[in-house]
């Protein structure tokens, strides 16, 4: 199935965004929230590790995500959620039991519980998970943005950043390629991340650096903000140029407050208040009991068979001691013919 | 674009003989026409030709959409020539010298080399570029970086010795779905005894093979890049002795052709390594245990190594000439192994 981004006619200009998305969008905004509630559980059970422990929801980030091309067959936009993983990657088709699978090293996670993390890489859902350093992913995306435009395709990434990310220089060298390059690429930052030395507070100023335009995504109307992003995707698709965005804040000590007044904007303009609200809540809660269920019965990963993949075309060898127990003694070895003598 | 074929790369299909450096521009330009997705990316790649030359002509033909000059930025153009191929493309990154490879080493070694292993999926992308002494580049311009790639699992590193092998290793690790660290040393790029007339028609030289670039029986002397010549002069010089060494080049030094070495020392008993690269964590150390644990019982003598001194390259010629492994070095040893 092919998610047209808010952009397209139909969702442009239109009072509301539709029915179909508006309950699409309250659907992924529960799971997010159901989901982040079980990991936590999860983690206090130790299924998973700690660290993982929080996913810093924030409903706007669905959204945005939302606002983009998502397609199954790989010709759709690319999102790197960040710490922000559960939002857009439901927005993007990734489904709670992977979600699962990933945190808890199941072997039917997408790495086969080689990685984990707060995000994977599904090319053909247009996923891509996190992979070292903060503001790797703004270097790797612009690469990916790079490809769509070399192809002349309608495609374009979107990174979901921390605030630490202005004070990477691997961020930086991102942004300045993307913007030589006029990559078709959104980067949002998150005012609210983990802030170290802060070279750069300047967002805007940094954004008209390196030739990328800007915004500033506060509090406002969850409409408006698709709108944001849908006109920076056009830009982005037409060549005419990358975009930074600046998530304003959120508050720590309400940190559903968004989420909570996510529903309420549903149901002050959308309409879906009441049973119907209810029954949306209650089918986003049995999709992530469902996962949770399923998880138990989900196998740990067999080592022999999932440390080979590391080449293509060869597997690593494993420890001798693995392969042939030794006998007590000396390891028996061939001997050397009598032709062998010096 | 230009339709023209510069005489750089098309030197083969004239059957004129060919440097290593043409060897590589031919290579790529071979790739570059025979699949669209390869792309390259740099510094100065394009308009400029490269530091070296080596994409001279590119860019008019090709266009700036597969030749990409970057902002001076070695991590971030890998960073993102990994997102390129995420997306199916197969980049050819261009170290202007591969001591700049190091602002690189986080992304090719927490990134790329791990893409496969992390579900990412395939990971096509070469990192190629000048390496190596002998031009009195000093610490900044003359370093051999393979060790610091080869302890980690996920990549390919190739060193080719001549424009044949260079030519072929290029084009299979353009094709190859690996990640692939491809040095080219700077004193092979326009050798006047490194020349020669390479085959019309499209080959490759399949990565993890080495070859037997001299047949011998008295000892086995391993060795890649630069070295190999040396080794080669060294070989010339042990015959005036009637020793008859074998000199075997890895070409691909990730994975280790340890098949071939073991051969080779099976047959002579007596193994040397040598290589510019200096010596604590080269690569014959490695070649060493391995040895030790597959072909101990056809060791007649200890494993010796001639390599560069532990220090940063130097730039006075007189020490760099002292760094360096030299012709005497290897002779010394090979006739230290000899009569052990």
């Amino acid at each position: 199935m092919t998610r047209e981004p808010a952009s397209v006619p139909g969702f442009a200009g239109i009072a509301g965004p539709g029915r179909e998305l508006a309950e699409d969008l309250v659907f992924h905004a529960f799971q997010a929230r159901f989901l982040e509630d079980r990991v936590r559980t999860l983690s206090t059970a130790g299924e998973v590790d700690p660290c993982w422990s929080s996913f810093t929801v924030d409903v706007r980030a669905m959204v945005m995500a939302r606002a983009m091309r998502s397609t199954a067959d790989g010709s759709g936009d690319l999102c790197y959620p960040g710490g922000h993983a559960p939002g857009p990657a439901l927005a993007f088709g990734a489904t709670p039991l992977e979600f699962l699978r990933h945190m808890a090293s199941r072997s039917t996670s997408p790495g086969g519980a080689r990685e984990g993390g707060l995000s994977w890489t599904d090319t053909r859902r247009g996923l891509i998970g996190w992979g070292g350093r903060s503001g790797r992913m703004t270097q790797v995306l612009a690469g990916a943005a790079l490809a769509f435009r070399r192809r002349e395709e309608n495609r374009a990434a979107l990174a979901f950043e921390g605030r630490d990310a202005l004070d990477s220089g691997g961020w930086h060298e991102g942004m300045n390629l993307a913007g030589a390059v006029r990559a078709p690429l959104i980067v949002v930052v998150d005012a609210e991340g983990s802030d170290f030395a802060s070279p750069a507070s300047d967002a805007r100023a940094v954004a008209g650096g390196y030739g990328f335009a800007f915004d500033t995504i506060g509090q406002d109307p969850f409409e408006d903000l698709m709108r944001t992003v849908a006109a920076a995707r056009r830009r982005a698709v037409e060549g005419t140029g990358p975009t930074l965005l600046q998530l304003g804040p959120r508050s720590d000590s309400q940190p559903w407050a968004l989420h909570d007044g996510f529903l309420e904007s549903a149901a002050d303009q959308w309409g879906l208040a009441g049973p119907r609200l209810e029954r949306i809540e209650r089918a986003a809660r049995a999709g992530v009991d469902h996962a949770v269920a399923r998880l138990d019965q989900e196998p740990s990963p067999d080592p022999p068979d999932a440390l080979v993949r590391v080449l293509t075309d060869a597997e690593p060898q494993s420890p001798w001691t693995r392969r042939d127990p030794p006998a007590p003694g000396p390891p028996e070895m061939s001997r050397p013919g009598t032709a062998h003598v010096h | 674009m230009s339709t023209e074929v510069p005489a750089h790369v098309s030197r083969s299909r004239a059957a004129e003989p060919v440097t290593l450096l043409e060897a590589i521009s031919e290579a790529l330009w071979e790739e570059m026409e025979r699949d669209e997705r390869v792309i390259l990316m740099g510094e100065d790649i394009g308009a400029y030709g490269g530091a070296f030359k080596v994409t001279r002509g590119f860019l008019d033909h090709f266009g700036a959409g597969r030749v990409i000059d970057t902002p001076i930025s070695e991590g971030g153009f890998t960073g993102a020539a990994a997102g390129a191929a995420h997306m199916g493309l197969r980049p050819v990154v261009e170290m202007q010298f591969m001591d700049f490879i190091s602002p690189a080493y986080d992304v090719l070694t927490n990134y790329v080399a791990t893409s496969l292993y992390r579900g990412a999926g395939p990971m096509p992308l070469v990192v190629r570029g000048p390496v190596g002494g002998g031009s009195r580049g000093g610490p900044f311009h003359s370093q051999n970086v393979e060790m610091a790639f080869f302890h980690t699992p996920g990549l390919k590193i190739v060193y080719p010795s001549n424009p044949r092998d260079a030519k072929g290793l290029l084009k299979a690790a353009i094709r190859d779905d690996n990640p692939v660290i491809f040095e080219e040393h700077k004193g092979l790029y326009r050798a006047p005894g490194c020349r020669e007339v390479l085959p019309r028609q499209d080959y490759v030289v399949p990565l993890g093979v080495a070859r037997t670039a001299l047949e011998g029986d008295d000892l086995t002397i391993v060795t890649y890049g630069l070295m190999v010549h040396r080794s080669l002069e060294a070989a010339a010089e042990l015959a005036r002795d009637g020793i008859r060494p074998e000199v075997v080049d890895l070409r691909t030094l990730l994975p280790l052709d340890e098949d071939a070495i073991a051969a080779s020392v099976r047959k002579t008993g007596k193994l040397l390594i040598v290589h510019e690269d200096t010596r604590t964590g080269g690569i014959a150390g490695e070649i060493a245990i391995r040895m030790n644990e597959c072909a101990f019982e056809w060791l007649d003598g200890p494993i010796l190594r001639v390599t560069a001194i532990d220090s940063p390259v130097p730039f006075s010629g007189v020490l760099e000439d002292y760094f360096l492994p030299s012709v005497e070095d290897i002779v010394t040893a090979a006739r230290y192994l000899v009569k052990y």
